[in-house]
């Protein structure tokens, strides 16, 4: 299965500005622990779109601009053909399960990174 | 189209903000890399030009505000490096409380009153933690043994826990703990004011957020937990 990868603005980008450090190496080596093989997304890194789901855009009410905010997103997992999609957020994971149908990627399955560990666990 | 008096408009009203908003060189890169770019016709640039002219009623009134999701690609490109998120936060906290759209006032109140923003009592709290427990044993017995330590004093890991994941989305509760059983991992979850979210955040309230955040470092020495675990 191909999986691909997203950083969410707070992880990443905002961390970065903010507090001098953004997370965006740390994924990236539990993700080459767990699989075989991954791609990135382009843009990637500091670089990203947002999801559209930041900012408390899950809970305005404000749906239609919450699923076209979310399009440069969806196209970039689409150039991938990715099948599942990495992400380490509650609202990055809850905006893409709830806009992927509108993107034609009803099949993606959206996993968080703990999950995915959790997955790889043997005991 | 409305009118506007340029000579009408109070220039100095965001003088004091500090986003460096003045800087800015109607180069055109926020908008042209913003993703609500368009709806409603918001596009950052325009906000930014708004406020250098204190058009404090329009902006906040606006929906445009609420759209931004403040993930900062627009900053991230700004030459001037105005920071567009935290004007448009500001702008937020300007809204009258009783206009914060869908249900992030109601959240924030609830969180505010009883530690969580569902205003779920502490029993049911610890009801659904240890149903969820018992069902992961149920279901991979080579986790059978998984308890779910509340309110354990001196642990290496204190967890918050985000409202949804004891509301509709229990299964994904399971991920972390199963990691923390196969790591032998000492962690605790408090009893009261676990919630992970801050709505503070969202609605441009310091003052709340401060509070929330608060309640987490009462827990933290409360409970003489070493790290916090804070996914949200
Ligand atoms: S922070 Fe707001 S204005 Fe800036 S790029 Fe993101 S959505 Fe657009
Ligand atoms: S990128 Fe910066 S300088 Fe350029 S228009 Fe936007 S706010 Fe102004």
């Amino acid at each position: 299965m191909t999986a691909t990868y997203h950083d969410p603005c707070n992880y990443g980008r905002k961390a970065e500005k903010q507090f001098g450090h953004g997370f965006f190496d740390e994924p990236r080596w539990i993700l080459d622990q767990c699989m075989e093989h991954w791609v990135d997304l382009h843009p990637t890194k500091g670089d990203q779109f947002c999801c559209g789901g930041g900012g408390g855009a899950m809970t305005t009410g404000y749906h239609a601009e919450r699923i076209r905010y979310g399009r440069q997103k969806m196209a970039q997992i689409r150039a991938t053909r990715a099948e599942m999609l990495v992400v380490p957020c509650h609202s990055c994971h809850g905006q893409m399960n709830s806009i992927k149908a509108e993107y034609d990627l009803a099949g993606l399955k959206v996993k968080y990174l703990w999950e995915l560990v959790a997955d790889c666990l043997i005991l | 189209m409305e009118i506007i008096e340029m000579d009408q408009l109070n220039h100095g009203r965001f003088e004091t903000w500090p986003f460096s908003h003045n800087h800015c060189l109607s180069c055109g890169l926020c908008s042209s890399s913003c993703p609500a770019s368009g709806m409603d016709e918001f596009d950052p640039r325009k906000l930014v030009r708004m406020v250098g002219l204190g058009m404090a009623e329009q902006v906040v009134e606006s929906r445009w505000p609420w759209i931004c999701t403040m993930c900062a690609k627009c900053g991230h490109v700004c030459p001037m490096e105005i920071d567009i998120p935290g004007m448009v936060r500001r702008i937020r906290g300007l809204r009258d409380r009783e206009k914060i759209p869908g249900i992030l006032r109601k959240g924030l109140e609830a969180a505010l009153k009883t530690g969580n923003n569902l205003s779920l009592p502490k029993a049911d709290f610890i009801f659904i933690l240890e149903d969820v427990a018992a069902e992961i044993a149920d279901e991979q017995p080579e986790f059978e043994g998984l308890t779910v330590p509340v309110d354990k004093e001196g642990a290496t890991i204190l967890t918050t826990i985000h409202n949804k994941l004891v509301n509709t989305h229990t299964n994904d509760l399971k991920h972390w703990w199963k990691i923390f059983h196969a790591a032998q991992e000492d962690w605790t979850v408090p009893s009261d004011n676990w919630e992970g979210t801050n709505w503070g955040l969202f609605t441009g309230d310091d003052d709340a957020m401060r509070t929330l955040t608060g309640r987490i470092v009462e827990n933290m020495e409360k409970l003489k937990a070493k790290t916090l675990l804070w996914p949200e």
